[in-house]
């Protein structure tokens, strides 16, 4: 897996009914964009290391930078 | 099949002075009933739903005390690069439920025994299968060669 910053992780839901979950990666700790990533839990705030298993997708962003 | 590759969720990790009230919030938000504990990148415990209810709410321990106080440590691992019956052999003889994943020595995943009940009944079913369907629909009868 790879991911930027601003990125989203999408975590599939693991039983039938459960939904899905999501965080923004914050910063990229491994090489090349690989894991393990700071990501912030929602509007909770949170912050943790994440090491994403196969429930796990990265939504990627465009980073254009700056509107001009 | 290598241990790391029958992971089916993926890894939290807090750091030791954080609290049981946000390891709770992170279990919620995350959607995983562990999360390993970092002390940087080292793997200093593992602490669970269960320890947030057993350690500390049924303790009357105050939200706000830190998750390296109701952790378990030292913690069981198994190596990422280890194949699935190294998995069972240290599930026969430790009494856990998880199994933390270690990739050169750091911390890649929590392997859980849901994981290898899952894989294990998938493996079962794909043998029951031509089983069931020999019961149901019967013997297939192969013509015996002609001999002269």
């Amino acid at each position: 897996m790879q991911a930027s910053k601003g990125d989203r992780i999408i975590i599939r839901g693991h039983r039938v009914g459960e939904h899905d979950r999501d965080c923004e990666v914050l910063d990229v700790q491994g090489k090349d964009g690989g894991p393990p990533y700071v990501v912030r839990w929602g509007d909770s705030g949170h912050e943790t290391l994440f090491f994403p298993g196969s429930d796990a997708i990265v939504q990627h962003f465009e980073h254009t930078g700056d509107r001009s | 099949m290598r241990a790391i590759e029958l992971i089916r969720r993926s890894g939290v990790a807090v750091a030791p002075d954080r609290t049981m009230r946000d390891a709770a919030e992170i279990m919620e938000r995350s959607g995983v009933g562990a999360l390993a504990v970092l002390d940087g990148d080292h793997l200093v415990g593992i602490v669970t739903d269960r320890d947030l209810v057993r350690r500390g709410l049924a303790r009357g321990l105050d939200p706000d005390v830190r998750v390296d106080a109701l952790m378990s440590s030292p913690v069981v691992t198994i190596d990422a690069a280890a194949d699935v019956h190294s998995a069972f052999a240290i599930f026969r003889t430790n009494a856990v439920r998880r199994l933390v994943v270690t990739e050169r020595g750091r911390f890649a995943g929590v392997l859980a025994i849901d994981d290898l009940l899952i894989n294990l009944s998938a493996d079962l079913a794909d043998l029951v299968r031509p089983v069931t369907a020999e019961t149901i629909i019967g013997h297939r009868d192969t013509p015996v060669p002609a001999t002269t």
